[in-house]
């Protein structure tokens, strides 16, 4: 079976919207997909997923973004400061505080420069900073909302309040993926009830987002099946009943009769191709999927960078290997949710636990990326819906804050080893370089070598773009 | 078409009532009624109510700004007006001030003197003068000026004209007008007509198109053997008189419907009486109801006259169409909450009723349509106007929870829940009372420990006593369910006229708190008459609404409705966007015909089963799908209809298919839905989402629970589309995760065991067997290289399978046959002729 040759492969086909046929032509163009070139009739009409070309040069092939739902603490972990150490217990300024009393709270972890660049990076991510020389460190975020659901979907799609695209399908539909053997667009641990951060909304559904693991509601047992419980994994993949080589021999029965149909209506039929070509890709998903979703070959060392086997990273560390997998397979956009940052009460304890998770496994993935020569052309993103408030609410939590949170950036594309924008002298607000969410997701998408005024779908009567009338490319960031 | 009385009257009385006591709201203000408010009225608004409720204040209540006189009009939380002109009865200010109603006195901590509210009654009577127009900039400085007479030029703004069918080269191939219309375009085009599907095909085709299924081997045989002339026509009224029909078409509609049994977005609370409007459009759909009464129902169904207490129901059960919506039921005020609620209504009735994007015009003019700002707002008012009655108990995430209308119990209307014995009332009961207690102890001592300083979780206090509130809210939700002796009580979603209507401020770039000119309530003005008078007189509008759009007069109606049958038939629409017909919409591949459908359908008395009927009965639905290189190299994609377009089954026919071939289908699900039978309140759609996964349904797709996001995934797999939006067509993937679904999802092994069991059981040979599988998953018999193909897989399968016993023995031959036979149904199953229509 490993023998079908990639000849000429219509796989999908999206009528509605008039795309034509995804052609596995498309494979030839990818660094991981060898016997493509075989036939070079295979250059036929682009599909929706195969790779396009960006709008102008871009470094960034790929996004890896780490979300912190529930929103991380900026001042205790990236953005430094002084002022806020020096006067800490003093009553917050106006009418901050929601709950009684508000005081400046300062943070308990100690902040120290890192790197020749000499970025602040808090205790915290004692391992992320040593890569602090490739962090750009975007202290001036802002969103709309400080509600977490809304928060969240802005983040993700743009907008507070309608359906919207999310971000990695608007990647995929501007760009295409690299490796069609494999979804395009990956969100691994996706929060329940969330389902508009890897939709496609209005764009054609081949553009969402594929999950992996994440339970969608807190009921887990029921769901084992189809989330894998704790584990990632893919829907579907895999037969109960049949071994490989029994499933493909039923497969060579439905194959024969797709032939028949196609002969009955006249030989020519591209929607059956469409069929038999999916089958295909589908049967090569189930040694394909698991292959790279199989972490049991990567050397102890490797595992040990992640933190894998180790403790509190274990999880996450896992994650961030797969996504590092994914991006050698060609995956386009891969997002990573890590929850429980909502730290209203018990902050020290729980704060400190959450980084000690993602720390070293996001060291490990940023360290394995630079030395696999994959950091400069995939784009690390880490960061949360808004950050917290500089004052303490009841006596060991802070309380939401959009008006100024802290997001970094490395590898593909983005300067390394920079602060940009800054919040007031407590880290209420950004007042200078104020990056608001519209802003960073144009900066991302000129970041892959797409123009977000450009990238455009026509929905009900108009053009709709990511950022909708907003946007503003950061162009100090740009390496 | 009872009402219509009414609504003569109330265009009458639009015209008449311009220059009568019902005066605008911004009608000039004599000098006296200026200095009595001056006198009486504004000092004791400033002394006693600007602190909670004037733009400055600290901290404003309820949302209520009575600041300005748009604010007063509209009220604050509670969704009422403050003030109606002319009405103190309807006027919260005036009753909160008499402190009458326990639960709303105000000032809070002493009583206005009597002569005080005795002077703001008169002044309410005499229409409430206010000279305090809020100061915002005039919306329509700088903007673009739509030229109404140039925009209702637009194609689809003019009425649908008449267009003698074409003559054609080869008349004899044209049986029906519709076929001189698609001929005239082919020849012009240098195109043939491929040659028509044969009987087996054509009996698929009708039946998957008419009722979701495909037929049975007996009907394909006797389809085959007819040979009468009007054999074609017998079987389309077969299927067109079958229950399964309004299956099949409810679901058509469901699409556009954004139909769904809970809230979606961020709280995703059930509906659970939603499935009372699946049922109605169900059963329109059967009785062929007129399209123009079944949208009618659904916008105004409870101001319609009715025949009786059962008729009224259903009338109030088709306004459900308004309620269904997503709503932001965690937002926090009430006033953005009831504009993007009134958004959403606008959107989904432009949308699916008249092919038009209004919602477009919420923040500014629309960018492409002639539609203005202030023609969202005169919409708007109409809607504001209404009362949206969705249900959903109070919890955290929701703060808007509703009530739901109480149908009259002789009204004939099933119930999804059994009556309770009195020892399940009684335990119900003392549920809702212990749990009410409890959170009453729970905010008690969460207020103790505050007091004593001991408090220092807050967050984590709130959520104890916020949890104990909602699980207090939801056991009080299923008991509200019940009458006192335990009889479920007939409850619906719908909307129902406010008490006294009102009219919307345009919402500068559409913020809550931007308002600017109070707009009366109206029509859309490029959809009238430049002389027609626009303007509701009397009641929400609802009603006129409902009138000028299921109308002959209004051009879009029809149109985008044959265009939508159209499309489901034939696999393309003639106007490829069909929820949009205006300008950035595409324009119709041809028109003519499109005018020839909206007219008849008009004339047929709106009658859907006619239209279905006139469109197959013609040449071109019955043509084969079969290539044809000389065409295909001129017409690649059809649009001239050379042949029949080789089409996708959709998710639910895919299903309902699977289930019948398989002979597991049941075609009588228990009434109701299982959404009405967990609880209410997010608990419920935990208990349902669990259920659902764990035991498959045996019942029609359109059955299913339809729960926001959480679209069950044998449907959402084959493009089951977003249910919060308006979908008129849907998306056609093909995706590996279909074929994975089919060659590894548990459900559909079991209905390919289930399909094995059935064959086994059919007296005959093996070779019957097969043929007889084949008849029934593709209504014919198999080709000779079909055969052995088979052969070769009955062959090889068995000797690749694992059985858990040694290849060469007795055991694993009858394992390997077993597991061959449903191996090879579920290849049928999965192949591309049976989710293909041809």
């Amino acid at each position: 079976m490993n023998a079908t040759p990639l000849t000429r492969r219509k796989v999908l086909q999206t009528t509605a919207n008039g795309f034509g046929y995804l052609a596995f032509s498309a494979l030839a163009a990818s660094a991981s997909a060898q016997s493509a070139i075989r036939n070079p009739q295979s250059a036929i009409a682009p599909g929706p997923l195969s790779p396009k070309p960006p709008h102008f040069p871009a470094k960034a092939k790929h996004i890896i973004f780490l979300c912190m739902q529930g929103a991380p603490s900026h001042v205790d972990t990236f953005d430094y400061k002084p002022k806020l150490i020096a006067d800490a217990g003093k009553s917050a300024p106006s009418a901050a505080g929601r709950y009684g009393r508000a005081d400046l709270m300062a943070p308990k972890w100690e902040f120290k420069q890192h790197g020749k660049s000499g970025l602040y990076i808090s205790s915290l991510f004692p391992n992320v900073a040593k890569h602090a020389d490739d962090l750009c460190i975007i202290n001036s975020m802002a969103t709309d909302l400080p509600a977490h659901p809304q928060a969240f979907t802005q983040l993700h799609t743009g907008t507070t309040q309608f359906i919207r695209p999310s971000l990695g399908a608007w990647t995929l539909y501007g760009l295409g993926t690299e490796n069609e053997n494999l979804p395009g667009f990956i969100t691994i641990n996706p929060p329940g009830n969330a389902t508009r951060t890897y939709g496609s909304a209005f764009l054609p559904a081949i553009y969402q987002g594929t999950k992996l693991g994440g339970n969608r509601l807190p009921i887990p047992q029921q769901f084992a099946r189809r989330f894998g419980g704790q584990e990632a994994g893919m829907a579907d993949i895999k037969n109960t009943r049949l071994n490989p080589e029994a499933q493909r021999s039923q497969l060579d029965l439905i194959q024969k009769l797709n032939q028949s149909r196609k002969q009955l209506d006249g030989g020519v039929s591209p929607e059956i191709d469409g069929v038999i070509e999916s089958y295909e890709l589908a049967f090569r998903m189930q040694s394909e999927v698991p292959n790279v979703m199989d972490l049991s070959k990567e050397s102890a060392a490797t595992q040990k960078l992640y933190g894998i086997g180790e403790g509190p990273s274990d999880t996450f560390g896992k994650q961030c290997l797969m996504a590092r997998k994914f991006v050698e397979a060609g995956v386009r956009f891969i997002e990573i949710t890590h929850g429980n940052w909502d730290h209203h009460t018990n902050l020290t304890a729980a704060l400190e636990n959450n980084c000690g998770q993602v720390d070293q496994a996001i060291a490990g993935l940023l360290q394995d990326l630079k030395q696999r020569d994959l950091l400069k052309d995939t784009l690390v993103v880490w960061g949360g819906e808004f950050g917290r408030t500089p004052h303490s609410q009841g006596t060991d939590g802070r309380d939401h804050n959009n008006k100024g949170f802290t997001l970094w950036m490395a590898g593909g594309g983005v300067k390394g080893g920079m602060n940009y924008g800054l919040t007031d002298d407590y880290g209420y607000e950004a007042v200078h370089n104020k990056m608001h969410i519209h802003d960073w997701h144009a900066t991302l998408l000129h970041l892959m070598g797409l123009d977000h005024e450009r990238l455009t779908y026509r929905y009900a009567g108009r053009d709709f773009r990511l950022t909708d009338v907003h946007g503003i490319v950061a162009k100090e960031i740009l390496a | 078409m009872k009402a219509l009385p009414y609504l003569c009257f109330a265009l009458f009385a639009a015209c008449a009532s311009a220059q009568t006591e019902s005066q605008p709201p911004h009608a000039a203000i004599t000098p006296d009624q200026l200095a009595f408010f001056e006198k009486n009225i504004r000092p004791v608004l400033v002394e006693h109510c600007y602190k909670c409720h004037a733009a400055n204040a600290t901290k404003v209540r309820g949302g209520l700004l009575l600041d300005n006189k748009q604010n007063t009009l509209l009220g604050g939380e509670s969704g009422h007006p403050a003030i109606t002109p002319g009405d103190p009865a309807a006027s919260t200010l005036y009753t909160a001030m008499t402190w009458e109603d326990p639960d709303m006195e105000m000032p809070p901590k002493q009583k206005l003197p009597d002569d005080v509210i005795a002077n703001f009654k008169r002044w309410i009577e005499m229409g409430a003068p206010d000279p305090r127009e809020s100061k915002i900039a005039n919306p329509e400085g700088g903007r673009r000026q739509i030229d109404m007479t140039e925009g209702r030029k637009h194609w689809s703004f003019q009425k649908p004209v008449a267009t003698p069918p074409p003559a054609v080269k080869t008349p004899d191939w044209a049986k029906t007008p519709i076929d001189h219309f698609i001929l005239a375009s082919m020849e012009t085009a240098g195109l043939h007509p491929v040659r028509d599907a044969d009987r087996p095909t054509l009996i698929r085709r009708i039946a998957f198109d008419l009722t979701g299924l495909p037929p049975t081997p007996d009907q394909v045989k006797a389809f085959t053997e007819d040979k009468s002339p009007d054999a074609v026509a017998s079987v389309i009224d077969l299927f067109l008189d079958s229950a399964r029909f309004g299956e099949r078409w409810a679901r058509h509609w469901l699409d556009v419907a954004r139909y769904a049994e809970s809230n979606g977005k961020e709280s995703n609370v059930p509906y659970p009486h939603a499935w009372r409007y699946r049922d109605y459009v169900i059963e329109s759909f059967n009785k062929d109801k007129s399209y123009d009464q079944f949208l009618k129902e659904q916008l105004a169904g409870d101001l319609l006259l009715s025949d009786g207490k059962k008729d009224q129901a259903e009338k109030i059960i088709a306004t459900s169409f308004l309620a269904l919506g997503p709503k932001g039921l965690n937002n926090r005020d009430r006033r953005q909450f009831q504009a993007d609620l009134v958004d959403e209504q606008i959107d989904v009735v432009s949308q699916s009723m008249l092919g038009l994007t209004l919602a477009c015009a919420r923040c500014h003019d629309h960018k492409f349509d002639p539609v203005t700002q202030r023609d969202y707002y005169a919409l708007a008012g109409i809607f504001q106007s209404s009362e949206t009655l969705y249900g959903t108990p109070s919890q955290q995430q929701n703060n808007f929870p509703s009530t739901l209308i109480e149908l009259d119990p002789a009204s004939g209307q099933p119930a999804a829940i059994a009556k309770l014995a009195p020892t399940e009332v009684t335990r119900l009961k003392q549920e809702v009372a212990s749990l009410t207690k409890a959170s009453e102890e729970a905010t008690r001592e969460a207020m103790a420990m505050r007091q004593q300083g001991r408090d220092n979780g807050n967050v984590a206090t709130f959520l104890r006593i916020r949890q104990a509130r909602d699980r207090t809210a939801s056991a009080q939700a299923d008991l509200d369910l019940f009458t006192s002796d335990g009889t479920p009580r007939t409850l619906t979603m719908g909307v129902l006229d406010r008490p006294s209507p009102i009219n919307s401020p345009l919402l500068v770039r559409g913020d809550i708190n931007q308002q600017s000119d109070i707009i009366p309530r109206g029509l859309v003005e490029v959809l009238c008459a430049p002389d027609e008078p626009r303007n509701i007189a009397q009641g929400s509008g609802r009603l006129d609404l409902a009138y000028f759009i299921a109308s002959k007069d209004n051009p879009l109606t029809a149109r985008v409705m044959a265009n939508r049958i159209w499309l489901h038939l034939m696999g393309q629409a003639i106007v490829p966007t069909p929820d949009n017909f205006g300008l950035m919409g595409m324009k119709p591949t041809h028109p003519e015909l499109l005018d020839h459908l909206a007219l008849a359908f008009m004339e047929n008395g709106w009658s859907v089963k006619k239209l279905i009927k006139q469109i197959m009965l013609s040449r071109t639905y019955q043509m084969s799908s079969t290539y044809d290189a000389a065409n295909h190299a001129t017409d690649p994609d059809n649009k001239h209809r050379w042949r029949m377009d080789q089409r996708r089954l959709d998710a639910e026919a895919v299903r309902d298919a699977m289930l019948a071939v398989s002979g597991t289908l049941d075609l009588y699900p228990i009434d109701g839905s299982p959404v009405a039978r967990v609880s209410e309140g997010r608990q419920g759609l935990i208990q349902l989402l669990t259920q659902v996964n764990s035991q498959p349904s045996p019942h029609r797709s359109i059955y299913l629970p339809i729960i926001r996001d959480q679209i069950p995934e044998f449907l959402s797999v084959f493009d089951f589309p977003d249910a919060s939006l308006v979908n008129g067509q849907r998306d056609n993937t093909n995706v590996p995760s279909q074929s994975l679904f089919l060659m590894n999802n548990p459900q559909a092994i079991a209905l390919a065991d289930a399909f094995a069991t059935r064959l086994n059981e059919f007296e005959g040979t093996p070779l019957d067997r097969l043929t007889h599988a084949y008849h029934l998953a593709f209504s014919r018999a198999p080709t000779p290289e079909e055969l052995t193909a088979i052969r070769t897989f009955w062959m090889t399968f068995p000797t690749k399978v694992e059985t858990g016993s040694s290849k060469n023995s007795q055991q694993h031959k009858d394992k390997a046959q077993k597991l061959a036979l449903t191996t090879f149904c579920q290849a049928l199953l999965a192949s591309a002729e049976f989710r293909f229509l041809n």
